[in-house]
């Protein structure tokens, strides 16, 4: 569900379920989670091959930003259509960075 | 113009995107793409909770959606034989859980949101249970060209 790759102390996470939904969210949090419980406090999280999230996947998405606490950082990247739409009914683009792309949340996080 | 067609799963929650592209397919025709997905976004976070809270998981119970398709108006119903919701909840859940301190971590809700997220999602909400089922319906009304 989820591929992996360390650019500048930066872990990208890259989702390639097409949907996070709550049958998904539980495995999805386990794996972010893992990564966290590993060591890594900076990451991106490429949701350019999503297209639906529902509020299971979101609500996944602000518990692993909860586990990483106000040290680390989880941003957003490549989020359209529905999926940038729900971020930004819910206010939780107040709460991730959304960056258009990988490149550009990789190079805030490890400035 | 008006048609209807019912759909029904397993409750089943790797099962909910199947029935969910489908309603959405029906609807394609009709709505643009921000209704078309709100419209997607409400009908999982209906089936969702009827699968989650309604049958607290269990596998096997009927989950039914009803599409009617009318001039001016796509109604859908989630039709399902758990337990009902209790009353007021769906009224409460109008009181929006989004206005949290964006500041305040512990505030950002993890869940909760799926009875709001429909409230903002569709244009008309309205719960019925009786003795032979509860019927969650959900209005999405269709925008005219130029109104």
């Amino acid at each position: 569900m989820l591929s992996t790759d360390l650019r500048n102390n930066v872990l990208v996470v890259r989702v390639s379920e097409r949907r996070i939904d709550a049958s998904r969210a539980p495995a999805f949090k386990d794996e972010i989670t893992k990564c966290i419980e590993a060591g890594q406090n900076q990451i991106v999280l490429d949701l350019s091959g999503v297209e639906f999230i529902d509020s299971s996947g979101l609500g996944a998405l602000v518990s692993c930003l909860k586990r990483l606490g106000p040290r680390g950082s989880l941003a957003v990247a490549g989020a359209t259509g529905a999926v940038s739409r729900l971020f930004t009914l819910t206010r939780m683009d107040k709460v991730f960075t959304l960056h258009p792309n990988v490149d550009s949340a990789v190079d805030q996080l490890s400035a | 113009m008006v048609a209807s067609i019912s759909l029904s799963i397993d409750s089943d929650l790797d099962k909910v995107s199947l029935l969910a592209r489908a309603v959405r397919a029906l609807c394609e025709d009709f709505l643009g793409p921000d209704d078309l997905d709100a419209v997607e976004l409400s009908l999982v976070e209906a089936i969702n909770n009827v699968i989650k809270h309604g049958y607290h998981g269990e596998k096997g119970k009927d989950v039914q959606v009803a599409v009617g398709l009318q001039a001016d108006r796509i109604v859908i119903d989630v039709i399902d034989h758990a337990l009902p919701m209790a009353a007021g909840v769906l009224e409460q859940a109008s009181d929006d859980p989004f206005t949290f301190d964006e500041t305040d971590l512990a505030e950002i809700p993890e869940g909760g949101m799926g009875l709001a997220l429909i409230h903002m999602n569709m244009d008309e909400v309205e719960y019925v249970s009786n003795e032979s089922e509860n019927r969650l319906r959900m209005v999405k009304r269709i925008a005219r060209p130029g109104s």
